[in-house]
């Protein structure tokens, strides 16, 4: 997306989302073998959004949640993962696009947005930042210049 | 760099009117029609405080940046909301500016509270300056939820404005902790003694006259404002409706955001276009002659406002409401409850009454992978693949 320099974090993001990385038949097999082995369990695909330059990676993909954990509660784990503070702007958006009600359990999200492969896909990031880069004479954007 | 301000303003800027339309036009919260009150929009926009980028004020800090030029943008759309903020608790959402109209003292006042200069509440040096404790040197770019956070901060030292700012995280909103934070008490002649902090917040749930005998609770003003990522790469469409809503309570402070990299102070819509203040226009800092004398007409935007396709939204914004009173409050929760029901509307935060249970609880952050759990998955798996992290209640 935008310039690099203010992320702490490593940018590029080399690794390809979890669905271009298999088949759908083999998330679906997946799905169906670990469905059988934890029927109360919901299968959760959480990856960073890959313009994301603040919050970290986590080292998991796929996780298996309980189906009758509140979005709140999820997220919480996350965060604490993640070691943000309360007030770090921190999204999870179901499919990409929305922002699922907080006070909804995993198996009412499961229910309403899960794939055809029968995971659930989320996409966790912060907020964009604003600012644009004014030429200097060596071509160095300002905003670097300006860093105390 | 003034070469390069110049040739960006230039190129930026072509003013158009509205569009004549019978479409109403909203302003925070106010209707309008521009085929007959295309000047009554005019004078609305006009009474805005318009902060913009400035040149050669006192060094930030002593010896840092004169200029917010490239930078400051959301610093000061994040001074635009918080200033009408301002405006609607000292002067009312009614007041208007007329240009070469003496104004009261109190106008002075709150555009003194943002005048480039360290001691002012909420100066860019002020605001770049405590953005370090939020992990931005000065002169790094601010998302909308870091200026939120300074701005709330800052307010803590403006006892003037006594404003209760919540900040609403991960898009909840819950009434019970506004409360406690707008509500305080006030003994009422002939109370014995104040009550102790703990047995106020402590108790769930106020009684219902929210009065006891021996004091009153009073309600201080509140700055709700709401970060929000509304889609990844682009806005889902989803969210205009309720977008656009949130332009017509009378509580709105508009929202910040932008387009890509360019942030905006977004006042209001009409049709299917978003109407906001620009900050991208370098002026020249303002001195002022004394508190009660400050050369003002350079912070009303005295042409038509800028307009953008809702579309070309940028995701991440944040939206703000100013709530004067409790039955304010009240009444902007009902709003936003029956906003929930419209179909084709997707919420873009939830209301909720209490904190949701184990918000912060240590028993759910403990909720990590169960060995049980884990040895019957290692039997399942073949081992070329990741694993799945099994959490357990």
């Amino acid at each position: 997306m935008q310039q690099g320099k203010m992320h702490p974090i490593h940018t590029c993001n080399s690794i390809r989302p979890f669905k271009q990385r298999k088949s759908l038949a083999s998330r679906m097999e997946e799905v169906i073998g670990i469905r059988g082995k934890f029927p109360t369990k919901i299968p959760v695909i959480v990856e960073r959004y890959q313009g994301e330059r603040f919050l970290p990676l986590l080292d998991k993909t796929k996780f298996l949640v309980p189906q009758e954990l509140t979005m709140t509660q999820f997220i919480s784990i996350i965060r604490s993962r993640m070691g943000l503070s309360s007030t770090q702007a921190f999204y999870l958006l179901v499919n990409n696009k929305s922002l699922a009600s907080m006070s909804l359990t995993l198996a009412e999200i499961y229910q309403d947005y899960k794939d055809e492969d029968g995971f659930i896909y989320m996409t966790y990031a912060s907020q964009e930042m604003f600012g644009y880069f004014l030429a200097t004479g060596k071509g160095k954007c300002k905003e670097c210049l300006l860093k105390t | 760099m003034d070469a390069a301000t110049l040739t960006y303003d230039t190129l930026r800027f072509e003013y158009e009117d509205f569009p004549e339309t019978k479409e109403p036009v909203w302003i925070l919260g106010r209707k309008y029609s521009v085929l007959t009150e295309k000047e009554e929009i005019l004078l609305d926009v006009t009474s805005r405080l318009w902060f913009t980028y400035r040149k050669n004020f006192p060094a930030i800090g002593g010896t840092g940046p004169t200029s917010d030029t490239g930078w400051g943008c959301m610093l000061r759309c994040g001074q635009m909301i918080f200033a009408q903020a301002l405006v609607c608790k000292h002067l009312g959402r009614d007041w208007r500016w007329m240009k070469g109209k003496k104004q009261t003292d109190n106008y002075y006042n709150v555009l003194n509270a943002f005048i480039d200069k360290k001691d002012s509440y909420y100066s860019i040096h002020q605001i770049a300056q405590m953005g370090v404790g939020e992990g931005k040197s000065i002169g790094q770019w601010y998302g909308p939820n870091t200026v939120a956070q300074v701005l709330r901060k800052l307010a803590t030292f403006d006892t003037w404005s006594s404003l209760a700012v919540h900040i609403a995280m991960d898009n909840t909103v819950v009434m019970e902790e506004i409360r406690r934070l707008c509500r305080f008490n006030y003994p009422c002649p002939g109370a014995s003694a104040f009550p102790t902090a703990d047995s106020d917040l402590l108790s769930n749930g106020y009684p219902d006259g929210a009065e006891c005998t021996d004091r009153l609770l009073l309600w201080k003003p509140l700055v709700l404002l709401i970060p929000l990522r509304l889609g990844l790469t682009d806005i889902n469409e989803a969210y205009i409706e309720t977008l656009k809503h949130c332009f017509m309570m009378p509580q709105s402070l508009g929202v910040i955001g932008g387009k890509p990299n360019s942030a905006h102070y977004f006042i209001g819509y009409v049709g299917e276009e978003l109407i906001y203040l620009d900050p991208h226009t370098t002026q020249p800092a303002v001195e002022p002659i004394d508190s009660c004398h400050i050369p003002d007409e350079s912070f009303h935007c005295q042409h038509p406002p800028c307009r953008m396709s809702i579309a070309e939204l940028d995701p991440s914004v944040a939206v703000g409401f100013f709530c004067n009173t409790e039955e304010d409050f009240n009444n902007w929760c009902q709003q936003i409850k029956k906003l929930s029901l419209i179909r084709g509307a997707l919420p873009m935060f939830e209301l909720v009454e209490h904190q949701p249970s184990h918000f912060s609880s240590p028993d759910v952050l403990n909720l990590t992978p169960d060995s049980s759990d884990a040895d019957r998955l290692e039997r399942f798996f073949d081992s070329e693949d990741e694993d799945f992290e099994i959490l357990s209640l």
